[in-house]
């Protein structure tokens, strides 16, 4: 009992003061449409959060205390029942032997056959009939049941007289048995395992209901309801012995047959305001409680023909309505929590199905009969009851999810191909269930990740992706200036694919996971280096990830919040690298100018001829054209030619020449270092060549910048003629060099009648290309 | 009387260049002081009176400061030649506005390129002289940024829009810009067509005024970015106690 209550109250306690802390956690908690306004009463509901959980946990601990009551009046009602304290056990030709026995009279017969019980009018009740008279739920045949429902009832009252006749083939006479007090240890293992599940589902009901007591969260209530009862109802079909609670057994079938119908009206009703609120949600609740109402009312007063028919008719009906709202609700919000409750229902829905059609299909085989309508529908409803009681967790973990996966997956293949082969092939049941097993095992071991992508929607993108994303965005973030929000969430909207992607102004410490894992808030994480104005503020808002197909869970929130943290990092990371890079360009720039440069200098004053001087100059001016790119990343056209304008008019001013220049562009872009000396250099090197050669008094620079496109014009009226027969030395073949590291072409001719031009196009002159 | 001139450069080779530069741009009597650090540099300043010049009988009338120098920089001397009566020339072999700015603003009056031609040292030496200063297209900008920071948010924008890479966070003072600290509407204009490469003759002819005037507002320019910059320092020291 203790174990029970405590295995019972953990995950429900979990449970309560995680939803206190976080966004609602009942499955029915939140539509998808409501979902932020309640975000951004987290913090409010935080400070309210003491007074809130107050009554909420009296309640809890008053409706745990009212379950145990129950429950420990029901277990001290089953052990003071009357009983034949008698063990049993099948031989080789699947007869039933007595094994132990408590009683005197009895144990004398220890070995022997059984043959049955006679009643007090002489009727014998075979075995068979004992045994199969558990569940009447689950009989077909209209008259087997009532046969059924008669033997036990006088099998009942027999035990009620104080001593039972029981028959044994070794012997002519019956054997008269007194009946005993069952007692605690008589019930079973099994039993208090069923017992143990009904209070933890109680209790998960009861969580729930107590966390948000609204329309959704009643429902989940009353099924967990219906749910514990018919647990309860299963765990007294395995009390040992053939004995049932004689109070329970006219109610027995009644209460089967509602537990069924009330879970399917409620589980109709929920889906048609959840995930979203349905249109006609009015028509569709009532008519599904009606339709369960009068059903359950029939079935009280009136003795209903092919009962069994009926009930799972009805119960395939509201399986297979519930999974049809999810649809439409999905199609009209995708809300990835539908998604998964619909694979769930639809598993449901499968199961039960294949059970269905295993008992109506082996009618003629009493074996397999008994079999599929005892263990089969015990799976099937344990099945049943714990896909309900996960609902509210599943938006809390993918962990949760996965195993509850694996299990489903498991049983249902167990279980279809155990009764596959039970049906269809000659096997005995051992052969059938060990074959059956390892069949199942196999089929799970490969299908396992088909399977997980398909109940959970695809999985997360590779590792590969994500880390290539990561340092595109940190990267992105380097390189450009402002708001840096957008870059964030592009990293984000490649991470889940989103349906929505917002920004809010509203901020939190971490990521959460809020609207039963449709939406995840992610507060922008602050960069290092960044000025406070150009700061990311406030959070984004993903809605429905992989659109729509998927849920977000804690775990992604966690990885959200891991992955801001590392591209902080890489973040951080390049711009000390960036800032290194250009403090040792800088550096360098400085001691090539300083050291290389004064050497230069004083070899310049010292040249013996006016060429050397001139060489050393133009050799001094290239160095310090190269360390000034070295020392700056980057020049605009504007500025660019400014200078060239500048320091060519100075040149031709003291050669006594006349300066004609243009310059234009379309677009003002900035150079990069490459572009920007070798331009420098080239022009320098032209203008230089128009000086020392061409001796001429008048020079043209016309430079155009358009639509990409770069061209330069140089020409003089000096000396220099047949450009086709000159000498390429190094100043000529430095500017071929330069041209074709731009990606451009030179061409030299005669000027008019006198002169020389050179015209220098690059078709691409690009941004920092 | 000779006129006397400090050449402070390390380097004896260039500092015999710079001597023949300077012999060769004046036809006065001269008496040329050569320095190879700033501490020799500050002893011959202190025999002529100091670095206020206030005592001084017959002080120095040029001084050629290299950047560069053994003992530390150039940079430090003309801070504290700020009160001296002397032309002041900065000659390095840095052209860029990063080196020379600062120089400018701590009262050189102009600068010479050390890798440029005899000729065409004796030229920009006397135009200096003369009152001519050199203005290349980079410290063109640069001033222009300089005095927008200082006066933003008085004067209407003169259309001209701040180059990107020059944002500065320099903040915007509260109190009304003293008049030495802004340039008028014709200063600025002379600037921006500067920063865009024009020469002297082009501007004059664009604004449709004498070369010399042009020339005026040039010299009118250095003087307020010396003030300014000073009257910035002092505000500066004073933030930070010193005075």
């Amino acid at each position: 009992m203790a174990a029970a209550r405590d295995a019972g109250l953990t995950p429900a306690l979990a449970a309560d003061s995680a939803a206190a802390h976080d966004a609602p956690s009942s499955g029915f908690a939140n539509t998808g449409s409501s979902v932020l306004p309640q975000t951004f009463d987290a913090d409010e509901r935080g400070i309210v959060a003491a007074r809130w959980l107050g009554w909420r946990r009296r309640a809890l601990v008053v409706l745990a205390l009212l379950g145990c009551v129950g429950l420990f009046t029901l277990l001290r009602t089953l052990s003071g029942s009357p009983h034949i304290d008698a063990g049993w056990r099948t031989n080789a030709t699947g007869q039933m032997v007595l094994d132990s026995a408590g009683d005197a009279n009895l144990r004398a017969h220890i070995g022997e056959t059984f043959v049955g019980v006679v009643l007090a009018d002489g009727r014998l009740l075979p075995p068979e009939v004992l045994l199969a008279r558990r569940s009447p739920r689950w009989v077909v045949d209209d008259t087997l049941r009532e046969q059924q429902l008669a033997h036990g009832a006088a099998y009942a009252s027999a035990l009620r007289d104080g001593s039972v006749m029981l028959k044994f083939a070794e012997s002519a006479a019956p054997v008269e048995v007194r009946t005993a007090v069952r007692g605690y240890a008589g019930l079973g293992s099994v039993f208090w395992l069923m017992t143990a599940l009904a209070l933890v589902f109680y209790l998960t009901g009861a969580v729930v209901v107590l966390v948000q007591p609204d329309e959704r969260n009643l429902l989940f209530g009353l099924t967990a309801a219906a749910q514990t009862t018919h647990l309860l109802l299963i765990g007294l079909d395995t009390l040992p012995g053939f004995e049932f609670p004689a109070q329970l057994a006219p109610l027995d079938l009644w209460l089967r047959v509602s537990c069924d119908v009330v879970t399917g009206a409620a589980s109709v009703h929920a889906l048609s305001v959840y995930p979203r609120r349905l249109p006609y949600q009015g028509l569709i609740a009532v008519t599904s409680w009606a339709v369960g109402i009068g059903f359950i009312a029939t079935v009280a007063f009136n003795p209903v023909p092919r009962l069994w028919w009926w009930t799972q008719g009805l119960q395939l009906s509201y399986f297979a309505a519930g999974w049809l709202l999810l649809v439409w609700s999905y199609r009209l919000t995708p809300h990835p929590m539908a998604i998964v409750m619909r694979r769930l229902s639809l598993a449901v829905l499968a199961i039960l199905l294949l059970l269905t059609l295993t008992v109506a299909l082996s009618q003629g085989n009493a074996d397999v009969q008994r079999f599929a309508a005892g263990p089969g529908s015990l799976i099937w409803y344990v099945f049943q009851a714990s896909a309900l009681m996960l609902v509210p967790f599943l938006s809390r973990s993918q962990q949760v999810m996965r195993e509850f996966t694996l299990l489903a997956g498991i049983s249902a293949v167990a279980t279809s191909l155990d009764l596959l082969f039970v049906a269809v092939m000659p096997m005995s049941q051992f052969t059938s269930h060990t074959l059956a097993l390892f069949l199942a095992l196999g089929l799970y071991a490969g299908a396992r990740q088909w399977m997980l992508n398909l109940l959970m929607g695809s999985n997360m993108l590779t590792t590969e992706r994500m880390f290539e994303g990561l340092y595109r965005t940190a990267r992105e973030i380097e390189t450009s200036a402002g708001d840096h929000t957008e870059h964030f969430a592009r990293l984000l909207g490649e991470l889940f694919e989103p349906l929505e992607l917002g920004h809010t102004t509203r901020s939190s410490s971490s990521t959460r996971v809020v609207g039963d894992g449709s939406t995840m808030l992610v507060p922008l994480p602050r960069l290092p280096g960044v000025a406070d104005e150009l700061q990311p503020r406030g959070s984004l808002v993903l809605r429905f990830a992989r659109r729509g197909r998927r849920m977000f869970t804690r775990e992604d929130a966690r990885l959200t919040d891991r992955v801001l943290e590392q591209m902080v990092r890489a973040v951080a990371f390049d711009r000390a690298v960036e800032q290194g890079r250009n403090e040792e360009r800088a550096r360098i720039a400085q001691d090539l100018h300083d050291d290389i440069g004064a050497r230069l200098l004083t070899l310049m004053y010292k040249a013996q001829s006016p060429e050397m001087e001139d060489y050393l100059r133009h050799t001094l001016q290239d160095l310090k054209t190269l360390t000034r790119g070295l020392a700056a990343s980057s020049h605009l056209l504007s500025h660019a030619g400014a200078e060239w304008k500048a320091d060519i008019t100075q040149r031709l001013d003291a050669a006594h020449c006349e300066l004609d220049w243009s310059f234009d562009f379309d677009r003002d872009i900035n150079l990069s270092v490459v572009q920007w000396s070798a331009l420098t250099r080239m022009l320098r090197e032209l203008i230089n060549n128009v000086i020392v050669h061409a001796r001429a008094s008048r020079v043209s620079v016309s430079a155009h910048y358009q639509r990409g496109r770069f061209v330069l014009l140089v020409s003089d009226d000096g000396a220099g003629r047949r450009p086709d027969t000159w000498a390429h030395g190094l100043g000529l073949g430095g500017i071929r060099k330069r041209v074709k590291l731009l990606g451009g072409e030179v061409h030299w001719r005669e000027n008019g009648t006198r002169g020389i031009s050179c015209e220098i196009r690059v078709p691409e002159l690009g941004d920092r290309a | 009387m000779a006129v006397k001139v400090l050449i402070v450069e390390d380097n004896p080779v260039a500092r015999s260049f710079l001597c023949r530069v300077v012999r060769e741009s004046f036809s006065d009597t001269l008496t040329i002081t050569e320095a190879g650090d700033l501490e020799s540099a500050r002893r011959q300043i202190n025999l002529t009176g100091g670095a206020q010049g206030l005592h001084g009988v017959d002080p120095f009338r040029l001084v050629l400061v290299d950047l560069e120098l053994p003992d530390g920089n150039g940079m430090e001397l003309l801070a504290e030649l700020s009160q001296y009566p002397a032309t002041k020339i900065v000659t390095t072999l840095y052209s860029d506005d990063d080196h020379l700015f600062p120089a400018l603003q701590r009262g050189a009056d102009g600068y010479l390129l050390k890798e440029d031609r005899f000729e065409v040292l004796v030229e920009e030496l006397q135009k200096i002289v003369r009152g001519q200063p050199p203005l290349s297209p980079a410290i063109a900008r640069r001033l222009l940024n300089h005095f927008r920071d200082s006066q933003r948010g008085e004067l209407p924008d003169s259309g001209f829009s701040r180059p990107a890479e020059l944002v500065t966070s320099r903040p915007v003072p509260i109190e009304k810009t003293p008049d030495h600290e802004r340039l008028t509407p014709r200063e600025n204009e002379v600037l921006t067509y500067l920063s865009k490469g024009f020469t002297i003759k082009e501007i004059a002819n664009l604004m449709g005024i004498k070369w010399f005037t042009v020339n005026d507002h040039i010299k009118s320019i250095y003087k307020k970015l010396n003030v300014s910059s000073r009257a910035e320092a002092a505000v500066l020291a004073t933030k930070q106690g010193l005075v």
